[in-house]
């Protein structure tokens, strides 16, 4: 005999907490800066901003799936770039320097990462940790700690121009990687196999799961997604700034959290990540208006983190056994 | 009159009763040995004894007091102390501080209580000589071997003046000698007047050790006797003497082909924890593994499905050679494996019923390491149906998480998973542990309807009845090592414990 389950307000406080914060950020900004903040013009602009995070969140999700933590994603977006926009300096097609500079070095990167973890078996958070400190390193070094400046305007223009004049580019690349995030999770083995893995990586391994291997595709989509960033953020900016992205790690830390990510891994959707991002682009946006500088940011940021994790820990999924 | 006796205990918890009126009680100066099985409620008992547990029914007696339970503090008031078979010492502070942990000795100086490190290091000194170790109390507890640790437990017992001594197994890890000085020190430790309780396997052991043995069966009371009056035949009569009840073995007019399905050969883990493991499998068959818990079975079977890494050896099925680095080999080569324990080995814990069960399949039909390839939601619906019916699961909806069954609900899960897979070899490791009666019968029937079928069976199992009423021939390991062979007219409960602690 089957009944159908009656839901508690645990299940619809973990399908639309995300939501609910987001509609209550506009609320209180539009509330306290009507004018300023309740103008096409200025959703626009949010949406524009949040392309990084949606960016930085997404790959910032395959660490925390795990059970893990990549804190070394702020260097690979600074590297990375700057290692693009050498690459278009010294004459390479900015085609091609994408395809390299971003996307088979931000892979490598996510793959030593990976490998690093697998190898010395240390939690996610020391090799991270460390990684995030070399990169940023090797990114001065690179640099001469100097922005890199020279890039080729038509790359400017396709990476972060604007659709008729009106889309920003940088939300479409965010948004075709989120579609593509959103189909590996929920529609691929592999992507099923990560939530296994999260859930408990032993029985993940007895249930026949090649476990290292998973891993290493998680650190490579989290640094691929930090170099895409990192491609957008040099396009906006029109040079590479070796200090880019300082900090950043927290934005998508505190963006896959507040989308619902259990912190202990298995659970979580890309989705509500990318609404995570979101709401810390209002967040940004809206302390801006209020004229509060970008040190409440960071207190408020800090804040909501520690919120949506509480939250999480009475009414989401990991309040159940 | 006795340091500390137990009165009538019985002791349940949901659905099983571990100890039914069970009396105990320790004389002073004497070693009591408590001997059964695996699962005779031995450590339950002890339980009960430390504190950790409330009997359900039943007394405490100690100092003429009548107690309905004890508290771990009670325990430790009464002079009750136990050395677990995993040592609780801590390995990053020395001798001294391992002996004094939690109850660091102060004086006063100048009114302000500070930690006393000249006593505990005199009163350390005292109690090591007290055990025959030769240590310096400074020395870090991690440098020590494991029969030194031992003695760092039993010195910290004597340091709070405990009037009985509980030993879980203490021998299971040391060497001859060390075993020796084990029960030098039993012996001194019992002319002072203490108590020794003394749980071990070991039958010779029990025998040059004990004065007194009290044996228990499946959580009931066989009864008390004097060590002089016994020898090892009592003994493995006394433990396993029990009626077997309902076989599933084959009947005896089948006939099944004589084809080898599975070949194992000097099959050694790089850790050692299995050594020249060589057996075969041959269809219609269930072959299974007895031994106490740690003889290496299931490490042996890890090894077999790649979850641990072999030294050398060969597995060959159906004659043709495997080459199994990993689970994902063995589930691509037809080899399943039940892990003991459910929840950390056993299911994906915040999957549905449907996913946990399509798992093993959709694995099996992708390629590159299980990473290639899309779900299909037709055909997860399809398996898990076919499933839930063929293991009878009982859910309000496959959609259901599947930490939402009961244990016996969630083995289905887990066996539908590999059924699913279409398995050549499918390895029970403990099968039935924690689940109820009327599914294990199931799961009985599940077994022989699949060697009928022509899939290889093997069972681990460290319950006698299990696996004497279910495999046809029963391989004994003991050590890491196959120790003896029986088929299942010639096995019974005497020579399998006898094989097994041999």
């Amino acid at each position: 005999m089957r009944t159908k389950s009656k839901k508690t307000f645990n299940d619809y406080w973990s399908a639309y907490s995300t939501v609910a914060i987001l509609l209550l950020m506009v609320i209180v900004f539009s509330a306290l800066k009507p004018k300023a903040f309740m103008s096409v013009n200025n959703y626009i602009k949010i949406i524009e901003q949040s392309a990084i995070y949606i960016l930085l969140a997404c790959g910032e999700f395959f660490g925390i799936i795990l059970g893990g933590i990549d804190l070394s994603v702020s260097s690979t977006m600074a590297l990375t770039g700057v290692v693009c926009a050498k690459l278009m300096v010294t004459g390479w097609h900015p085609i091609l320097a994408v395809l390299v500079g971003i996307i088979i070095f931000g892979a490598m990167i996510g793959a030593l990462n990976g490998t690093l973890i697998n190898v010395t078996n240390l939690p996610p958070f020391i090799i991270t940790l460390g990684m995030q400190s070399v990169l940023r390193g090797l990114t001065y070094i690179l640099s001469n700690a100097r922005s890199v400046s020279g890039i080729s305007v038509g790359f400017m223009k396709s990476v972060a121009g604007k659709i008729g004049g009106v889309v920003p580019m940088p939300i479409v690349i965010a948004l075709v990687v989120a579609v593509i995030m959103i189909f590996f999770t929920t529609k691929t083995k592999a992507g099923r196999n990560i939530y296994a893995l999260g859930g408990n990586p032993m029985s993940a391994y007895y249930a026949g799961i090649t476990t290292k291997q998973h891993r290493l595709l998680c650190f490579v989509l989290s640094s691929v997604c930090a170099a895409l960033a990192g491609m957008v953020n040099i396009a906006r900016l029109g040079s590479a700034e070796p200090n880019a992205g300082t900090g950043y790690e927290t934005f998508a830390i505190a963006a896959v959290i507040i989308g619902g990510t259990s912190f202990f891994g298995g659970q979580g959707t890309v989705w509500k990540v990318v609404i995570g991002a979101i709401i810390i682009g209002v967040i940004n946006n809206g302390l801006n208006m209020v004229g509060l500088s970008s040190y409440y940011q960071q207190i408020a940021m800090g804040i909501l983190i520690i919120l949506a994790v509480t939250l999480d820990r009475f009414f989401g999924a990991s309040s159940r056994k | 009159m006795s340091l500390v006796e137990m009165k009538h205990i019985t002791k349940t918890f949901p659905g099983v009763i571990a100890l039914n009126d069970i009396s105990f009680e320790v004389q002073p100066g004497e070693t009591h040995i408590l001997l059964g099985e695996n699962g005779a409620g031995k450590s339950t008992l002890m339980k009960i004894l430390s504190g950790a547990y409330e009997p359900t029914q039943g007394t405490l007696v100690a100092n003429g007091i009548e107690y309905k339970r004890f508290t771990p503090k009670l325990s430790q008031e009464n002079g009750i102390s136990i050395i677990y078979q995993e040592l609780s010492v801590i390995n990053e502070i020395s001798i001294q501080e391992n002996i004094f942990v939690g109850k660091m000795v102060t004086k006063k100086v100048c009114g302000i209580p500070v930690i006393d490190k000249a006593y505990m290091r005199k009163r350390t000194q005292e109690v090591l000589e007290e055990v025959g170790l030769k240590r310096d109390p400074s020395e870090m507890v991690g440098s020590l071997s494991i029969s030194e640790k031992q003695m760092v437990e039993i010195a910290k017992a004597v340091a709070f003046d405990a009037k009985v001594i509980i030993m879980d197994e203490p021998t299971s890890s040391l060497a001859q000698e060390e075993i020796q000085h084990l029960v030098s020190i039993v012996e001194r430790l019992k002319s002072q007047g203490r108590g020794i309780v003394f749980i071990s396997h070991k039958l010779d052991e029990v025998l040059t050790v004990g004065d007194r043995v009290t044996v228990l069966k499946d959580g009931t009371y066989v009864g008390t006797y004097n060590i002089r009056d016994m020898d090892e035949d009592k003994l493995v009569r006394l433990m396993v003497g029990r009626e077997i009840k309902g076989t599933y073995l084959k009947e005896a007019d089948e006939e099944y082909p004589d084809e080898t399905i599975l070949e194992v050969e000097n099959l050694t883990r790089k850790d050692g924890k299995a050594r020249n493991i060589s057996f075969s499998l041959k269809k219609g068959e269930i072959l299974g593994f007895s031994g106490l818990v740690g003889a290496g079975r299931t490490e042996t079977m890890e090894a077999i499905f790649g979850a641990a890494k072999k030294k050398s050896g060969t597995i060959r099925l159906y004659g043709e050679e495997l080459k199994i680095n990993n689970t994902y080999d063995a589930l691509c080569a037809g080899i399943a494996l039940v892990t003991e324990n459910r929840r950390e080995t056993g299911f994906a814990p915040f999957f549905s019923i449907k996913k946990n069960i399509a798992q093993a399949l959709e694995l099996k039909e992708s390629s590159f390491g299980g990473m290639t390839g899309l779900i299909s939601p037709a055909q997860e619906k399809k398996v898990a149906e076919e499933q839930e019916k063929a293991m009878q699961i009982k859910c309000a909806s496959l959609d259901q998480v599947i930490t939402e069954l009961s244990g016996g609900n969630q083995q289905k899960v887990i066996l539908g998973r590999w059924m699913a897979s279409n398995p050549k070899v499918i390895i029970f490791d403990e099968p039935t542990k924690g689940i109820d009666v009327g599914t294990k019968s199931e799961i009985y029937k599940l077994m022989r309807q699949l060697a009928r079928q022509g899939i290889g069976v093997l069972v681990v199992s460290s319950e006698l009845p299990e696996i004497l009423s279910t495999c046809d021939r029963i391989l004994v390991m003991g050590e890491g090592q196959i120790k003896g062979e029986f088929t299942s007219a010639n096995a019974n409960e005497e020579n399998l414990v006898r094989a097994a602690t041999s």
